[in-house]
This record gives structure tokens, C-alpha cells and sequence, in this order.
């Protein structure tokens, strides 16, 4: 401790801007301050803290006073003057500057306020960097896979033999689906946690009235402000009844603070105990895996330490178990960026791509925007020659000329960071609507605006150095001669500039169109059932089971269904797995892992799946029931060639069933996961047994609103507590591509920030260009040339820079998107299609850019341009 | 003229002063804020309010002796001068006096306590 010393940096710091009679008695006072924190806390936060202290220090008082008679000061006011001057000489080269880099800034600042947002996913929770959650390595052969779902009674087992590495251990539901709650006639259907009584303190839950729930009493929930709010306008909630499905009275004990949405848990919108399900009475087991386990580790316990000492607590407990077992633990703070396991160990995961992808982005575009920067304050250089020369003549020193023209980017890039501030402000709710995020700019953040004078000075340092460095070093004789010609070379680094916006840019829009043309090619799959028309709601309780066949009857009956069926999984996700089944007429057990539903025999009816072979289920007999409809991949994945009369032999333990049944049935690939995969094969089974997940036909004679309004009725008479609340498929299935649209989108923004800042830049270039060649253009006319051979001489060469630049960016793009698509199963193949729209988009969108300039050029009276000077 | 109102965050820190006597320094002014309000503060905003304050005439200062954890670095020790006593008093007395003159209070019937 002796040995720490405040930070030196923040030292010298503080003594450029304060006043020297002060240094004594602030340096003498931080210090004391500084030793005195750390006697407290850590080294870390003493070093935060005196860097805070300093920082506070910038206030008028303690400032020293510049505005001496310094010549020095006097000159950079100066620089400043003529900068501004110099700004509203050029309006239109000005703005283009300006505007280009404000472009490139609001660009910046959202792309560096998601990613932000990304990297601090889940640290709302205080607890994030102690909390874990524990996965099941399962190694099967060579199969290894990591899931998150863990046999209930494991959470109990970790918390009783484990105390000295966990200080909680909280279990929740594999799977929270939304439940009823209902205070007087309100009535809500609402996602909430099944979650152990202790789940506020892992989660650091922070309550704005009441308090967390204790085991005394597990009658008890705990509500989102917003719930709350909903659920009690108006009224205190803490200590009322809500009626949770309408089974038991659970009494409000307390409302937190709403997550975050950068937070895991932000869908949760409610609590009740876990411990209303597993308890004495029904106590948690070793064989259902339907629990997911998440534990807060003691301060100073380290997750590698922990996961060697719990990795066998479960195979320990479970002798019978064939595959090889182990425990894994994966901290919050890796939950969201770091969650994709290969063969059981973490690998990049598709989050962190995107986060790559977009900083990427981010950094080419404020690239694009400096170059503007850059080349057009070179190409204006005749501007300035006779200026700089003046200067130089006067005995000006070239370290004088480069603070002129920092000064000015400095001012170009300050007043091109307003803007985008304002720019962002604005625009950020649109931008959370595109990304699906919930970003707030941080104004009151003094970090955020040190990072943004940071961001200011560093621009105005990359986008001024070259013009700066190439201005000032002309020579003032010819300067003053105008003998100064610009070079070849500085030409030519212009154009390779040109070229290198536009090989970005073009290979922004290969990457958009890619994008977009993965989505539809995904959106168009076949699904294997009839999507339209069709709705799908839940039920759960008993009289939902008693009353199922009148609910369907009476539904059949008003015309507005044509067909009902249940079954205990839904149509767009492909969870209910089982493996261990083989053919009766081979005793060798399928490798594969089947999705196997246990489904009403209507609902081929309902769904309109595709049967390719045998037949639909009948209610008939019990009989029936000892038959299966498989799908053609799991015929592929059995290997048979007449599947139909085949009998399998199931290990599933099914009631009043045998374990052998017999295929009736083939029907098309059911795509229920992800629209991206191959579809797993997939079993339907047949029951009576009315299950969770009611499908409804509509009939396609009636218009919904009319259908809807008449299930309404049948369900408020049979079943009068159940609130009908529905979806329809295909609005469910089209969630599945909410993560690619947002990134086509996001991308596509970008995409066209980038082509309008290169465009800004070539229209700058192209005005200058048509400048310098205007008495050119003016003898040519006068000798008689057209419009389109002088227009044709101008555009000519930008559409080579455009060429070059396809030649470039197209085998690095096809490169990345081949990479990018490699992650696909059910991908698109980059074609012609692709380079030849991009190719061509961007030469038109140049050749607009370019015309506009040329061709004003063009049809001016040549006199005009041959009489000036 | 000169300003000689006192804000309330000023009368808080002259009051201070007054508390710590020899120990009223920028450091242990800001040190005994955040102790006594539990509202934190940084050392510079309140070294800005004693030199607004000292501008003002209530407070004088000078420097005072070193400290090895000031790293052998004197202090600037701030005393009330006779006008912050009197403005003190005059702050206070109007509080006072507001606070007779508001019913509930005259009635007794709040139960504040009196700091």
C-alpha cells in the first residue's frame, strides 16, 4: 500500500489548467483523499475517484487564466477566424464537408451506443459478475452437447452439499410460459418466472415498494413496475391478491424496478416461488430435466474452482445414466456474447459476430467520411495557394500553417459532432426500433462527453493531418507565382481514395443484398403444413381437459372453424425430443434424436400437413392409437424403403399403450425450429387426450374478424374462466426471422449511409473536377463538340475508378458472405446475380453524382467560361 | 455591490467550517458533507463554494501546516469572519421566525426535530 502513488497522469492533468497559487493546497487534498479511499476500498476505485476529483476541478475559479497577452493565444484565435470565415465562403463545399462527417459521426455514435449496450448486456444486475448458470455437458459417443435444462432436484442438491462455494442457488422452469393473472374482472395473460424464493437476491432485484419473498410464506409474487402499474393503477399493490390461473390467491409482496432490455431476464415481467411446485409435499426428482439452475457464487470464488468441484454432482447421483455427465458453469457476464458451445466448449457465437460486424461497419463508414474530409480539402488547394504563400512570405513557420489548418477541421469536426449529437438524438428511437434495442443516449454521463471531445480532437487530428501536412509544405515563391501546379501523384492518391470509398461501399451492398436475399430465399421454404388461416392458443387447466371435446364441437358448430386439434408441443418450435427407438424387425437402436408429438387425431386436419404416403389419423378405436405418422426425414434417418406397415419399437412408457407401433403414415419435412436448418425428423403420435396446444382452422368462407368474434362467444360459454387469447401461425412463425430482418436492416442502413457519404464526396470532387477543366470544356464546344462526347469525357473517368474499385471489393466480399453463409444450412449460393446488381448500382448511382456537375459544365454558354479573367 | 446572500449549499459548508474549526479544509469540508448528508461531493465544487464564500467576506483563510499523506503539502485552513457569523445568525433567525409564524407547527402538531 505504501507503494501506490496517485495517478501521475491525472497529476499533470490537473496542473495544466490550474491556477498555480492553488496547486499546493488541491494536489495536498487529493492526496489525502486519495490514501484515505484506498484505506477503504480498493486501489482501483481511490484512482477512479481522484481522476473524478480532478475532472471536478475544471470549474471557473480554479482555472488558470489563458487569455493573457500572449501572441500565442492571439494566433489561435486568429486560426479559428479565418477558419469560420473560410466555412461560410464555401457554403456548398462546407456542408458537404460537414455534412459528410456528421454522417459518419451518427454513425458512429449509434453504432458505439449498441455495441455499448451489447458489451454491457446483463450488468444491470449487480450480482452479474458472481452469478452463473450450470450446464450439462452430455458426451454420447462422439456426440458432445451442452444444455442448459437440469433435473430439478439438482438445484436443491447444489445448494445443501455445495454452501461453500454458492451463497444462493436458484432454480427456475426450463420453459416460463405466459400465465393468467387476474385481480377483480382485470384479466392478464402474462410471461412470468417460476423462480426459487431466493431468486431476487441472485439477480440483485432492485424494489421499489415491498420487499423479496421469504419461505414462510410461498403464497406470494413479486411484480414488474410496469405489471404492477397495470395490474394496480393507482393503488398500492404490495399486500394485494392476484389470482394466478385460476387456482390460488398469491399475495403481492413486492415490485421491482423494470429489467432492462440488455438484461437476460427483461421478458420476465413477474415472480411467483418456485417452491410452490417442487416442495414436501411433491418434491423435486433426478429424472426430468425441466429446470434451468442458476447459482450466485461467494465473493472471491472463482467459476473455473466451483465448476471443478461441482462438474460430478450429478453423474455421482445418477448410476444408471449411459452417457458420460458432467457439470458445466457459464458466468452472466459470457451468457449473452459468449454462449455457443461446440463440442462442449465455448466458441464465437453469432452475438459477438454481430457486434464485430456492426464496429466494423461503424469504423468503415467514419473511414469514408474522413476521406471526404480529406480529399476535398486537397483537391481545393488552388484556393488556398496564393494565401499560403502571403503567409509564408511573411515570415509565417509551417508549425504555424499546420495550426491554421487543424484549427479549421477542428472547427469542421466540432460543429460536424453537434450535428450528429442532434442528428442521434433525434433519431435514436427509430434506431431501437430497427435494432430492437432499448438504448438511451447518456447525456448526463461526463464519460460520455470526455469519450466525445476525445472523438472530436481525434478526428479533427486524422481528417486534417494529410491537407494540413500537403498545404503548408508548398513552396512561397511559386506559391506566389501560381506556378504551383498539382502534382500527378497527389492526383492519383486522390482517386486511389475514390476508389477505396467505393470498394467499401460496394462491398457494404454485395453484404446487403446477400442479406436480404438469404431472408426471402428462407421466408419462401416450404413449411410442410398450410400456415394461413390457421390460429393456435393454449389451455391448461382441468375443465379446459373435461370440456375439450364440447369446446370443439360447439367451435365446429358456429362455421368459423373448420377443424380443432391439440397437441402438446406448438407448431414453431421443435422442443420434445426422445432417441432410443429402433424397427421391431432389427434389434439396433437409431442414432437419431426424434421430435416426437403426441397429437389429436384431427390434426393433420387442423394443420394441413402434407401426407406423402399411407394415411391420416382416425378417431376410431383404441387401436389407433398404437400407430405413428412419421415425416420423410425420419424415414431417411431409419433408412427404410417401404416405411408404411414398418413397426417401431418405442422406450417411451405411454399409459395403456405397448411400446410398438406401426407407421400408417409419411408426411412432408414439418420446419418448426429454425427456418435456417435441416427439419428434424419427426414422429407424431396419436392420443384422445386433449393437450396444452390448441390448433383452430379457420374457415376460409368467413372473414376473421367475424370467426374470431364467434369462438369468443363459444369459449366465454364453455369455458367462462379461460380468457381466449390467441396467435396466429404464420405471425408466430415470422418471429423467426425478427434477428435476421433486424440485421438487413440495421446493415442496409448503414449500407446507404456509406453509399450517400462516398456520393457526397465524389459530387464534391466531380464540382471540382468541371471547375478545373471549365475553359477546357468551353474551347472544346466552340470546336464543335456534343454534349454526350463531352459528358462522356468528364463521367469517363470515375466510371474507371468505379471498375477498379469492383475489382477489389467483389472477391472480398464474396469471401466473407461465403463465410457468413457457411452458417446456414439452408443458405443461398452467392451468384452472378449478386456482383452484377451491385456492379451496376453503384455505377449509376456515380454517374448521377458525377452528371450532375458535368453536366452543367456541358450545356453553360462557353463564353461564359472563356471571357472570365 | 458586492453579493452577500448566502445559498443554501454555502450556509451548509460555512456551517461546517464552523463545526471542524482548525480542521476546515477543502478535503475534510467535503469529507464531513457527505458524512453528515449523505450526499456525496466532489472536493472541487466545494473549494469553488469556500472561494465564492471568502469572495463574499464571510470567510478568510490561510495556509496551514504540512502532512506527510499530503505528500509534505501545506493546507488552506478556513476561518468564519465576524460578517459569517452575523449571516449565519441572520439565516438562521429568518428560518425561525418562518417557522413560528407556520401553523401546524405552532399547534405542535408536527414532530420535527429541530437540527
Amino acid at each position: 500500500m505504501k507503494n501506490v502513488e496517485p495517478p501521475k497522469l491525472a497529476e499533470k492533468l490537473l496542473l495544466l489548467f490550474l491556477r498555480r497559487d492553488l496547486a499546493e493546497e488541491v494536489l495536498g487534498d487529493l492526496d489525502e483523499q486519495f490514501y484515505a479511499t484506498i484505506s477503504k476500498h480498493s486501489t482501483r476505485k481511490a484512482r477512479l475517484n481522484y481522476w473524478y476529483q480532478v475532472i471536478h476541478y475544471l470549474r471557473p475559479f480554479a482555472i488558470k487564466y489563458f487569455q493573457s497577452n500572449s501572441r500565442f493565444n492571439t494566433m489561435i484565435k486568429h486560426n479559428f477566424l479565418i477558419g469560420f470565415r473560410l466555412i461560410l465562403k464555401n457554403k456548398m463545399q462546407s456542408s458537404i464537408n460537414v455534412g459528410g462527417l456528421a454522417l459518419g459521426m451518427v454513425t458512429a455514435i449509434l453504432i458505439s451506443l449498441w455495441v455499448y449496450d451489447e458489451i454491457t448486456y446483463n450488468q444491470y444486475h449487480a450480482t452479474h459478475d458472481r452469478v452463473v448458470q450450470v450446464l450439462r455437458k452430455d458426451v454420447n459417443g462422439d456426440q458432445v452437447q451442452v444444455n442448459s435444462s437440469q433435473v430439478s432436484k439438482l438445484g436443491v442438491y447444489l445448494a445443501q452439499n455445495y454452501a461453500d462455494l454458492f451463497e444462493e442457488v436458484s432454480t427456475t422452469f426450463y420453459r416460463n410460459g405466459k400465465q393468467f393473472l387476474q385481480v377483480g374482472d382485470r384479466s392478464l395473460e402474462r410471461l412470468g418466472y417460476f423462480f426459487s424464493v431466493n431468486s431476487a437476491n441472485v439477480l440483485a432485484l432492485d424494489f421499489v415498494a415491498g420487499d423479496k419473498m421469504d419461505s414462510t410464506n410461498l403464497y406470494s409474487i413479486l411484480l414488474s413496475e410496469q405489471l404492477a402499474e397495470t395490474l394496480f393503477p393507482n393503488e398500492n399493490p404490495i399486500g394485494q391478491a392476484v389470482l394466478f390461473n385460476g387456482q390460488a390467491d398469491l399475495m403481492v409482496r413486492g415490485v421491482y424496478a423494470d429489467l432492462p432490455k440488455n438484461s437476460t431476464f427483461h421478458e420476465m415481467e413477474f415472480i411467483v416461488p418456485m417452491e410452490l411446485v417442487y416442495n414436501e409435499d411433491n418434491p423435486a426428482t433426478w429424472d426430468n430435466q425441466n429446470t434451468k439452475i442458476y447459482g450466485l457464487l461467494h465473493p472471491g470464488v472463482k467459476v473455473e474452482e466451483a465448476e471443478r468441484a461441482i462438474s460430478n454432482a450429478l453423474s455421482a447421483n445418477m448410476p444408471n445414466n449411459t452417457r458420460k455427465t458432467s457439470l458445466l458453469l457459464h458466468p452472466m457476464d459470457k451468457w449473452h456474447l459468449n454462449s455457443n458451445f461446440r463440442d462442449g466448449t465455448l466458441v464465437t457465437s453469432e452475438r459477438l459476430q454481430y457486434v464485430r460486424i456492426y464496429s466494423t461497419i461503424g469504423a468503415f463508414v467514419l473511414l469514408l467520411a474522413f476521406i471526404n474530409f480529406v480529399n476535398l480539402n486537397t483537391a481545393r488547394y488552388h484556393n488556398r495557394v496564393r494565401e499560403i504563400g502571403v503567409r509564408k512570405a511573411m515570415g509565417s513557420y509551417k508549425t504555424q500553417l499546420i495550426g491554421q489548418f487543424l484549427a479549421e477541421s477542428l472547427l469542421y469536426s466540432t460543429s460536424a459532432y453537434v450535428i450528429a449529437l442532434l442528428v442521434g438524438g433525434l433519431t435514436i428511437g427509430a434506431f431501437n426500433e430497427l435494432s430492437g434495442k432499448g438504448i438511451v443516449i447518456p447525456w448526463g454521463e461526463p464519460a460520455f462527453w470526455l469519450v466525445g471531445i476525445c472523438f472530436v480532437l481525434l478526428s479533427a487530428v486524422l481528417s486534417g493531418a494529410y491537407p494540413a501536412f500537403y498545404l503548408s509544405s508548398f513552396d512561397p515563391v511559386k506559391a506566389l507565382k501560381g506556378t504551383i501546379r498539382q502534382g500527378a501523384a497527389s492526383g492519383r492518391f486522390r482517386q486511389a481514395l475514390v476508389t477505396f470509398q467505393f470498394t467499401i461501399s460496394i462491398a457494404l451492398i454485395m453484404g446487403m443484398i446477400t442479406i436480404y436475399k438469404q431472408l426471402e430465399h428462407a421466408k419462401a421454404r416450404p413449411v410442410g403444413y398450410n400456415q394461413s388461416d390457421l390460429i393456435t392458443a393454449r389451455g391448461r387447466s382441468d375443465t379446459y381437459r373435461e370440456k375439450f371435446n364440447v369446446l370443439r364441437n360447439e367451435l365446429l358448430r358456429t362455421g368459423a372453424v373448420v377443424e380443432v386439434a391439440t397437441a402438446n408441443y406448438p407448431l414453431t418450435n421443435d422442443l420434445g425430443n426422445n432417441s432410443g427407438f429402433k424397427l421391431r424387425s432389427n434389434n439396433e437402436e437409431f442414432n437419431t434424436t426424434f421430435n416426437t408429438i403426441f397429437v389429436t387425431p384431427e390434426y393433420g386436419q387442423a394443420t394441413g400437413f402434407e401426407l406423402v404416403k399411407g394415411r391420416d389419423f382416425r378417431r376410431e378405436s383404441e387401436g389407433e392409437l398404437q400407430n405413428v405418422i412419421i415425416s420423410e426425414s425420419a424415414v431417411s434417418a431409419m433408412g427404410l424403403e417401404n416405411p408404411i406397415g414398418q413397426v417401431i419399437v418405442s422406450p417411451m412408457e405411454v399409459y395403456n399403450r405397448t411400446a410398438n407401433y406401426t407407421i400408417i403414415g409419411v408426411v412432408k419435412d414439418m420446419v418448426k425450429h429454425s427456418p435456417y436448418d435441416v427439419a428434424k425428423p419427426l414422429m407424431l403420435f396419436p392420443t384422445y387426450y386433449p393437450t396444452e396446444h390448441i390448433f383452430m382452422r379457420l374457415s376460409p368462407a368467413m372473414d376473421y374478424q367475424q370467426s374470431l368474434t364467434r369462438i369468443e362467444e363459444v369459449y366465454a360459454q364453455i369455458l367462462p374462466e379461460m380468457p381466449f387469447n390467441y396467435e396466429f401461425v404464420d405471425d408466430a412463425y415470422s418471429l423467426k426471422f425478427t434477428a435476421e430482418e433486424r440485421i438487413g436492416s440495421v446493415a442496409s442502413l448503414f449500407t446507404l449511409v456509406a453509399v450517400l457519404i462516398s456520393c457526397l464526396g465524389l459530387f464534391g470532387l466531380s464540382a471540382f473536377f468541371v471547375e478545373q477543366r471549365n475553359k477546357e470544356i468551353g474551347v472544346r464546344k466552340v470546336l464543335g463538340a456534343s454534349i454526350i462526347s463531352l459528358w462522356n469525357l468528364l463521367s469517363l473517368r470515375f466510371s474507371l475508378l468505379i471498375l477498379l474499385a469492383c475489382v477489389v471489393a467483389m472477391p472480398l466480399a464474396a469471401f466473407v458472405l461465403t463465410e457468413w453463409l457457411n452458417g446456414y444450412t439452408y443458405r443461398i449460393s452467392l451468384d452472378w446475380s449478386i456482383y452484377l446488381m451491385a456492379g451496376l448500382g453503384s455505377l449509376v448511382v456515380t454517374l448521377l453524382t458525377v452528371s450532375y456537375h458535368s453536366l452543367r459544365a456541358t450545356r453553360a454558354n462557353p463564353v461564359d467560361s472563356l471571357r472570365a479573367e | 455591490m458586492k453579493e452577500s446572500k448566502l445559498g443554501d449549499f454555502e450556509e451548509t459548508i460555512l456551517l461546517l467550517v464552523g463545526i471542524l474549526g482548525e480542521d476546515a479544509y477543502a478535503y475534510k469540508l467535503a469529507d464531513e458533507f457527505e458524512a453528515q448528508t449523505q450526499r456525496s461531493v466532489s472536493i472541487g465544487a466545494v473549494h469553488s463554494t469556500l472561494n465564492r464564500i471568502e469572495d463574499k467576506g464571510f470567510l478568510t483563510s490561510d495556509m496551514g501546516e504540512a502532512s506527510t499523506e499530503r505528500g509534505g503539502r501545506r493546507k488552506r485552513i478556513y476561518k468564519i469572519t465576524a460578517e459569517g457569523q452575523q449571516a449565519l445568525q441572520k439565516s438562521r433567525d429568518l428560518k425561525l421566525s418562518l417557522w413560528r409564524q407556520f401553523p401546524a407547527f405552532a399547534q405542535g402538531k408536527l414532530n420535527f426535530v429541530l437540527g
